[in-house]
């Protein structure tokens, strides 16, 4: 099946890189490195030009820590899509946000995806997904509470929890009128879940692609990764782009991240060792 | 008609850029003269088969050249076009499938000679021991193709070039008489 994402198609073996523009002050990567406007539309042009297909523009923290209102959310975020949109119009423009006001409000600016880490904390999310043909991508975290760590949460199976969740949210989108053909899944690494349940998912990425529904995944620097490998936030890569390579024989369609060129990199080379992509020029022992 | 038994002119061998396009165009352009015979000998070894096959079949789903009579008689016997596969060295640079071995080019340049002129005397006179030294490509269809040409032919097509240090030909015959 096409993936419409907003105004734009893919077919369906392409592989999509999101690169995540944060318009806050205190992201746990980038630490504010693109929360000043011209920071972040640099940020866009850069991930641009490195290849990513989607930028994946956040006005919030997933972390706990100040509250952020809806009205502070969509001054981050709108006009920035505004801008990124008429600058970049081949650009796939997703917005990070649980919010259907916000979600709203970006797709009138010229968003083509809601990104909802939350798994539907909003249940009128949808709503504007189908009101503006933009696509949605449906989450799992186990029920918590928007910007909340989790806390000795445990799942009999987390990952038929998350293939139970993403597929009922899939659904519950569709029936609001979102196509089939824009809805993406996405199991949340690290979102209600502990570095143990992370691994699961990683390992297991398979039952999620087997439903049917592209999957996005998010493993870019996060805690999982660290905690696995004793390392801290600046000293990930290594450790994502594992992942990330196991996620792609597994399947998964779009990557959430935050370096764009490397992870394309491993991405087409784990999609070409699984055969769904060519080699990019082959001659060695074929003159 | 001489083609080279490239592999990456297969389809399994495709990437997203082909790596030899200009070579492929020659080999379009050529067959797809031959495609109107009324019946294509060809002369190859097991891989180079699969070349002809494929340009072959290639050239017959397009049929973009138009037919004349000419271009029907493009081979001596009888009116039966032929199409060897084989190639010149493969060890004209140090980058090629066999490292650069010195007496390469000078072979490669007398052949190229006996092919152009044609010299079947000369072609068919292919020093056998050099050529399996050099990784001649089906050195046999080479011996092959020099019993049918005569002194009589023209050569009407021409593509030469070396692109990973293996000498490539793409040529094409007529009988004048």
């Amino acid at each position: 099946m096409t993936l419409k994402l907003g105004r734009h198609e893919f077919a369906d073996d392409a592989t999509l890189m999101m690169a995540i523009v944060n318009r806050t002050p205190d992201s746990f990567y980038d630490k504010g490195a693109t929360w000043a406007e011209e920071s972040a539309f640099a940020r866009v042009a850069q991930v641009v030009a490195e290849g990513a297909e989607i930028v994946d523009i956040g006005g919030i923290k997933a972390a706990p820590g100040v509250e952020i209102g809806p009205a502070e959310e969509m001054s981050r975020v709108v006009d920035f899509v505004a801008r990124v949109r008429s600058s970049f119009p081949a650009l796939v423009i997703s917005v990070d946000t649980w919010r259907a006001p916000v979600g709203q409000a970006a797709c009138e600016a010229g968003a083509d995806v809601l990104n909802d880490a939350w798994g539907g904390a909003d249940p009128e999310l949808v709503d504007v997904a189908a009101s503006y043909g933009a696509a949605i991508v449906c989450t799992h975290t186990g029920g918590v509470a928007p910007r909340t760590r989790p806390y000795r949460i445990e799942y009999d199976d987390v990952v038929a929890s998350a293939v139970a969740d993403t597929v009922a949210y899939a659904e519950r989108a569709v029936a609001a009128g979102v196509p089939r053909s824009s809805v993406v899944i996405d199991p949340a690494h690290d979102f209600g879940k502990n570095t143990f349940h992370s691994l699961e998912l990683t390992r297991r990425l398979g039952e999620l692609v087997d439903t049917g529904w592209p999957v996005l995944v998010s493993l870019s620097n996060k805690d999982f990764v660290g905690e696995t490998l004793d390392l801290p936030v600046g000293s990930r890569l290594t450790g994502t782009l594992a992942a990330t390579a196991v996620c792609a024989l597994a399947g998964a369609r779009i990557y959430r991240v935050h370096e764009v060129v490397e992870t394309r990199q491993v991405v087409d080379m784990v999609w070409t060792i699984a055969g769904r992509r060519p080699p990019s020029r082959a001659i060695r022992g074929l003159q | 008609m001489l083609v080279p038994g490239v592999l990456a002119l297969l389809p399994e061998y495709a990437g997203l850029v082909d790596p030899v396009a200009e070579l492929r165009a020659a080999c379009s352009t050529a067959v797809g003269w031959l495609c109107w015979a009324p019946e294509v000998t060809v002369i190859a070894d097991e891989q180079g088969a699969r070349v002809a096959a494929h340009l072959l079949e290639q050239a017959r789903s397009l049929r973009v050249t138009c037919p004349s009579e000419a271009d029907l008689r493009l081979m001596a016997g009888e009116g039966a076009a032929h199409l060897v596969v084989a190639n010149g060295t493969a060890r004209r640079s140090e980058k090629a499938p066999g490292y650069l071995d010195e007496r390469a080019a000078g072979f490669d340049a007398a052949l190229g000679t006996a092919l152009r002129t044609p010299d079947p005397a000369a072609l068919g006179g292919l020093d056998e021991e050099l050529a399996a030294d050099l990784l001649v490509g089906n050195p046999a269809g080479l011996r092959e193709l020099a019993g049918l040409l005569t002194v009589e032919h023209r050569l009407v097509f021409d593509h030469d070039d070396d692109p990973f240090g293996v000498q490539y030909w793409v040529m094409g015959w007529q009988c004048e008489s």
